[in-house]
């Protein structure tokens, strides 16, 4: 029996070391093979969360709905308090639903005087957030709806308000929402009402701060900052949120989407802004020429 | 009996990889959306080691590597790297379980914060050399303190719930060597 024992581990304990080294290897290649084609990877991970978590839906709905209740149990308690607050609030608000509503006819008629055609091909998919990025070191979602529904990289995506973030990585049935508040999300912005430009980096935090801004001294706190749509893969004019100076005085945006509770997001198509590409031509009686370079040879 | 052991020594392999799901399935759930200004623990890495200082043959190597590469895929980290060096933690963690096995839990517990220390050092390092953006030191360093707090608790659970114990002196192992 001993010398049975001493020969199993004999034989086992290289193996077992081998095999050990095989694994390590093949982690430690994996990693390189993501440092260096990062893509195909990333393709296989949403693979791999496409088989996965949607199977896991029948368990996380109820108990992320069990966990929200119990949350919204403990703020029942400062119930007395909220009312009060919500009171004043809601008076504020009919002030200003009743700007809203006279904005809203004027501007119908405005349009309407215009005859201005919206662009009809700015329609959206409505996808349920499946799950979130699962650790504190990344900021995502996973919604449910994908390559399936016609998902492209790089749509934008709102919940009712404001921007979100925008696709990265789709899969069949899940597509991953990369949030403003990444570390890698970089949109390109204006800020209303003085027209400059700027970048809209996020950095882990609440409120993402802006990049690459031309002339501080133009922007104030309170300032609308809107997608600029610059570089073509972004639709342009979604609101992005409100422009606030952190005590540091550096400026950042106070999102206007509500991040607390993301549930339902919608996916705005957006097949890429035209360029216009031809350049100027001479008009002749007999119409335009086809060549300004013709009139220069005459 | 041989019979015996050998079906709870795969119970308990697969149970390992049902324990790395569900906590998986808790990370997922989609609770929180806004960033936070520090990290949970890393549970797995805790249940891992704790599993290997006290019955190394129920997490084998392949059992280890496979879940640790899929939390890596799931928790959009870098492929592969924490799933590497976590594995070459618990394998040095199995290889001293012997020595330890005698000592108190302090000792044990020194051990183990030691080689989570190193993981997530080497981890920085290793992705700084690669040239991947990392996250802030404020949240790594709050990850390492929170699974340092949170080894014994998972201790814990892993001897009285689900009855994951240190071999006694003399006793067999599931394989049927003396261990």
């Amino acid at each position: 029996m001993a010398n049975d024992r001493t020969n199993s581990s004999d034989y086992t304990g290289p193996l077992r070391r081998l095999l050990l080294a095989v694994l390590i290897l093949l982690l430690g290649a994996t990693f390189l093979l993501w440092r260096i084609d990062s893509p195909r990877v990333e393709r296989f991970r949403a693979q791999i969360t496409d088989r996965l978590v949607p199977n896991l839906d029948w368990a996380m709905a109820p108990v992320t709905g069990t966990i929200n209740l119990l949350r919204d149990f403990q703020s029942y308690q400062r119930l007395a308090e909220q009312n009060q607050e919500l009171r004043s609030e809601l008076r504020q608000m009919q002030a200003w639903k009743e700007a809203a509503l006279q904005l809203e006819q004027e501007n119908a008629r405005l349009l309407d005087l215009n005859k201005v055609r919206l662009d009809p091909r700015l329609t959206f998919i409505t996808g349920v957030v499946l799950a979130d990025s699962g650790s504190p070191f990344r900021q995502s979602v996973l919604l449910n709806v994908g390559s399936r529904d016609g998902l492209i990289d790089g749509w934008a995506t709102m919940d009712g308000i404001g921007l979100v973030g925008r696709i990265s990585g789709v899969a069949e049935n899940t597509a991953r929402v990369i949030l403003l508040t990444d570390a890698s999300s970089r949109i390109p912005a204006v800020i209303q009402p003085s027209g400059q430009r700027a970048i809209v980096a996020g950095d882990n935090s609440a409120a993402p701060p802006i990049d690459f801004l031309e002339n501080p001294d133009l922007v104030r706190p309170g300032d609308r900052v809107i997608s600029s749509g610059d570089g073509g893969v972004f639709p342009a004019g979604l609101l992005i949120g409100q422009v606030a100076a952190d005590p540091g005085g550096r400026l950042r945006v106070r999102l206007a989407a509500d991040y607390e509770r993301l549930e339902f997001l919608r996916v705005l198509r957006h097949y890429g802004t035209e360029n216009v590409t031809d350049t100027a031509r001479i008009i002749t009686p007999e119409g335009p020429l086809a060549e300004a370079q013709e009139v220069v040879n005459e | 009996m041989n019979d015996l052991s050998q079906t709870r020594l795969w119970l308990m392999r697969a149970s390992f990889l049902l324990l790395t799901l569900v906590i998986l399935f808790f990370h997922l759930l989609p609770l929180e959306t806004t960033p936070r200004r520090w990290a949970g623990p890393d549970i797995l890495l805790c249940f891992a080691l704790a599993w290997s200082m006290r019955r190394p043959e129920y997490v084998p190597s392949p059992v280890l590597a496979a879940s640790f590469l899929l939390a890596d895929l799931l928790l959009q980290r870098p492929p592969g790297l924490w799933a590497m060096l976590a594995l070459i933690g618990c394998e040095n963690f199995k290889s001293r379980s012997r020595s330890l096995r005698d000592a108190n839990f302090a000792a044990e517990w020194v051990t183990a914060g030691l080689i989570v220390v190193a993981i997530t050092f080497a981890n920085r390092i290793i992705m700084g050399l690669a040239l991947v953006d990392q996250p802030s030191l404020a949240l790594s360093l709050s990850e390492l303190a929170m699974t340092l707090l949170f080894y014994p608790a998972v201790v814990a659970i892993t001897h009285f719930a689900m009855g994951v114990r240190k071999a006694a002196a003399g006793e067999l192992d599931a394989l049927g060597n003396r261990v």
